[in-house]
C-alpha cells in the first residue's frame, strides 16, 4: 500500500455562467498514492481539468477538502497556498505558457526566482540534459518545436523538485509521435519516484499510466 | 536572472508600445521641467536684471501706481512729473549716495515705440559702472548729442557720428556713442543729456523719476520712509517693482500653467490606459507565474517595477530633451508672456530635476497600483482564464 500524496473528499465546483448554474464537478472523492501515475480522461466538459486545477490548488473548490502530503489545505489563504504549490507541485499546461523573452534555460529557472532559491547551474544543466534540451539552452521559445516547448515546460515544473507533477492536456497541441515521446518522458520520471496526474482525452496515451480515472458530467464513472 | 531583468525583458517584448509609452512620459516630463525651470529662472533673472539697474529705489510722483513704476524701468511713460525742488529735498536726506534725476519720453517711429532717457551722465556712470561706450559719452551741458543702446543701433543700423532729426522739432542730434551690449533693457534706449531731452520734448523743469542708490542697503526701509514724507513723492523699491512685474506676467503664467496641467493630466490618463491594457493582456501569464510559485506580492512587484522602468526611462528622456531644447521652449514662452528678462531662463536646477523624478515615480505608482492589486488578488486559474478587459 503506497502512502497518499494527495486526497480529496467531497470535492465539488460550481459557477454561474449567465443565468445558468454550472456544476463542473460534483462531490468527488479521490486519492493518489506517492509514486503513482494517474491519467484522468473524459469528454470535453466532463470536469477533468477542473478536478486537476482543484487538486493542484490553482482554484478554490465550492465545497470539499483536499489534503496534500498529509496537510489539510481547505483553510489556507492564497498566500499560504502559494508556498504549498511552490514546494510540492509542478504544473505543465497544454499551451506551454513559456515567457517568450526568456531563453530555454531562463524559463526553466523561472520558479526559482519566485521561491528565492539560488540557481544551481549544474542542476539546471542536468534537467536540460535529461530533457534533451542542452543544445537549445540559449534559444527563445519561438525558435523551438512544440515538443521542445513542452519539454521546457516540464523542466520548469521539475526545477523546484516537487513531489507531484500535474499536467493539463500536455499533448493536446502536439503530433502523435511527439505526444508519445512526452508520455515516455512522464513514464521515466514516474519510474524515478515522481507522482503524476495527467489530464488527457487521448485514451491510448492514458492507458500507459498506472491508473485511469474516467469522468463524465463532473463525476468519476470508473477508476 | 532577477526580478529587474525579468521586468526589462518583458518590456522589450512589445518594444513599440513601450517606446510610445516612454515617449508619452518623456513629453509630460519635458513640459513639466521646462515650465518649472522657466518659472524659477524668470524670477531669478528678473531679480538679477533689477539689480543690474544699479539702483535701490525710485522716487516717482505721488499717485503713480506700481505698475507705472515698473513701466519706468522698461521705458514706459507716465503722465505725472516731479520737480527740481523735489530733487533737492531728496538729496538732503542722509544715507543717499546718488539721487539721479531722469526724464523718460516715448515716441513712435514706423509704429514702433522708442524710449528716450534724459539723464545726468556722470551719475548714471556711477550707478552703472559696467557701461562702456564705442565713441564717447556726451557731456551733461551738451546739446545735439546722444548715446544709443547696442540692440537699438543694430536694429536701426545706427553708426557713431550719424546725425538724426530727433523729436517733434526734428532737432539734428549726433550719435556720439553706442553703448557696448549690457544684456538688459539699456540696449534698447536712446540716452540724451537731461536738459537737452527736457528741451526737445517741451518738459523743461520736469522729471519723470529720481533713481536712488543708498550707501547701505540695510537703510533702504528707513530712507524710503523719509522720502515718503516729501509731499509729491512716492517711493518704489526694486523688490516692489519685481513683485509688480511678477503680477503683470502672473496672469499669462496662470493661463500657461492651466494648459500645461490639463496636458499633463491627459498624458497621465493615456499612460495609465496603456499600462493597464498591457497588464490585462498578460493576466494569463501572471496566472502561469502564480501556478509555478509566484506570490501575489511577486506579481505586484513585477508590474510595479515594469511601470517604474517605463516612467523613469521617460523621465530621463524628457529631462534630456528639455535641457537640450531649452532654447526653443524659452523662445516660445518669451513670445507668450508680456515681459521677460534677458539671460538664460532655463537652467539645470537639481531641485527641479528631483521634482520631475518624483512626478515620474508618482505617475508610475499611480498607474501600476490598480493592476498590481487586481492581479495579486486573482487565483492562478482566475488569472489564466481572464479575458481582456
Amino acid at each position: 500500500m503506497r502512502d497518499t500524496i494527495i486526497a480529496a473528499r467531497g470535492l465539488s465546483k460550481s459557477y454561474r455562467r449567465g443565468s445558468e448554474n454550472v456544476h463542473a464537478l460534483r462531490a468527488t472523492d479521490l486519492s493518489v498514492g506517492k509514486g503513482e501515475f494517474v491519467s484522468i480522461v473524459g469528454p470535453s466538459g466532463s470536469g477533468k481539468s477542473t478536478l486537476l486545477h482543484l487538486l493542484g490548488l490553482l482554484e478554490t473548490p465550492s465545497s470539499g477538502r483536499i489534503s496534500l502530503q498529509g496537510r489539510e489545505t481547505s483553510w489556507l489563504k492564497e498566500r499560504d497556498l502559494v508556498k504549498v504549490r511552490r514546494g510540492s507541485i509542478g504544473f505543465v499546461f497544454q499551451q506551454f505558457l513559456l515567457l517568450p523573452t526568456l531563453t530555454v534555460e531562463e524559463n526553466i529557472e523561472l520558479p526559482l526566482l519566485f521561491s528565492r532559491k539560488s540557481v544551481n547551474k549544474d542542476r539546471i544543466a542536468g534537467i536540460m540534459e535529461m530533457l534533451e534540451l542542452t543544445h537549445r539552452a540559449r534559444h527563445l521559445p519561438h525558435q523551438l518545436s512544440g515538443g521542445e516547448m513542452q519539454r521546457v515546460s516540464i523542466g520548469r515544473a521539475l526545477v523546484n523538485e516537487p513531489g507531484i507533477i500535474m499536467a493539463d492536456e500536455p499533448t493536446g497541441n502536439l503530433d502523435t509521435a511527439t505526444a508519445d515521446k512526452i508520455y515516455s518522458l512522464f513514464k521515466r520520471l514516474n519510474e524515478g519516484g515522481l507522482s503524476l496526474i495527467v489530464v488527457t482525452h487521448n485514451m491510448e496515451l492514458a492507458g500507459r499510466a498506472d491508473r485511469v480515472i474516467r469522468l463524465r458530467d463532473g463525476q468519476i464513472i470508473s477508476d | 536572472m532577477n526580478i529587474f531583468s525579468l521586468a526589462a525583458k518583458n518590456l522589450m517584448r512589445r518594444h513599440v508600445r513601450t517606446g510610445l509609452t516612454v515617449a508619452g512620459v518623456a513629453i509630460a516630463i519635458a513640459v513639466l521641467f521646462s515650465l518649472l525651470s522657466f518659472n524659477a529662472g524668470y524670477e531669478r533673472q528678473l531679480g538679477g536684471e533689477l539689480n543690474s539697474l544699479g539702483i535701490h529705489m525710485l522716487a516717482v510722483p505721488k499717485g503713480c501706481p506700481y505698475e507705472a513704476a515698473s513701466l519706468i524701468i522698461h521705458g514706459g511713460v507716465i503722465p505725472k512729473y516731479l520737480s527740481y525742488s523735489d530733487l533737492e529735498q531728496v538729496r538732503k536726506i542722509d544715507g543717499i549716495e546718488i539721487a539721479s534725476p531722469m526724464l523718460l519720453h516715448q515716441f513712435f517711429k514706423d509704429d514702433k515705440p522708442h524710449i528716450v532717457y534724459g539723464i545726468n551722465i556722470e551719475e548714471q556712470k556711477a550707478l552703472k559702472p559696467w557701461w562702456k561706450v564705442e565713441g564717447r559719452y556726451f557731456r551733461d551741458d551738451e546739446t545735439g548729442a546722444m548715446v544709443v543702446g547696442r540692440s537699438l543701433a543694430e536694429k536701426e543700423n545706427l553708426k557713431v557720428g550719424q546725425v538724426l532729426d530727433f523729436g517733434p522739432g526734428k532737432v539734428p542730434t549726433t550719435i556720439v556713442g553706442i553703448l557696448e551690449r549690457t544684456g538688459n533693457q539699456d540696449d534698447e534706449f536712446h540716452f540724451l543729456p537731461l536738459a537737452a531731452a527736457q528741451h526737445i520734448f517741451g518738459k523743461e523743469g520736469q522729471l519723470t523719476t529720481i533713481a536712488i542708490k543708498v550707501d547701505d542697503i540695510s537703510k533702504i526701509s528707513a530712507i524710503s520712509k523719509k522720502l515718503e514724507q516729501i509731499p509729491d513723492i512716492q517711493v518704489v523699491t526694486m523688490t516692489q517693482v519685481m513683485g509688480t512685474i511678477m503680477n503683470l506676467v502672473g496672469s499669462a503664467q496662470a493661463l500657461l500653467f492651466s494648459v500645461i496641467i490639463i496636458a499633463l493630466f491627459i498624458s497621465a490618463v493615456g499612460i495609465i490606459n496603456t499600462l493597464i491594457m498591457s497588464v490585462n493582456e498578460r493576466t494569463r501569464e501572471f496566472g502561469m507565474m502564480k501556478a509555478v510559485g509566484a506570490s501575489g506580492w511577486d506579481v505586484s512587484r513585477l508590474i510595479v517595477i515594469e511601470t517604474l522602468i517605463i516612467t523613469l526611462a521617460g523621465c530621463a528622456v524628457g529631462l534630456t530633451v528639455a535641457l537640450g531644447g531649452s532654447k526653443l521652449v524659452e523662445g516660445f514662452v518669451r513670445g507668450v508672456i508680456p515681459y521677460s528678462p534677458g539671460g538664460e531662463l532655463i537652467s539645470i536646477d537639481p531641485f527641479l530635476i528631483l521634482v520631475c523624478i518624483g512626478f515620474a515615480l508618482a505617475i508610475g505608482l499611480l498607474c501600476s497600483i490598480y493592476p498590481a492589486i487586481r492581479c495579486a488578488r486573482l487565483t492562478p486559474m482566475e488569472a489564466m482564464r481572464s479575458d481582456l478587459e
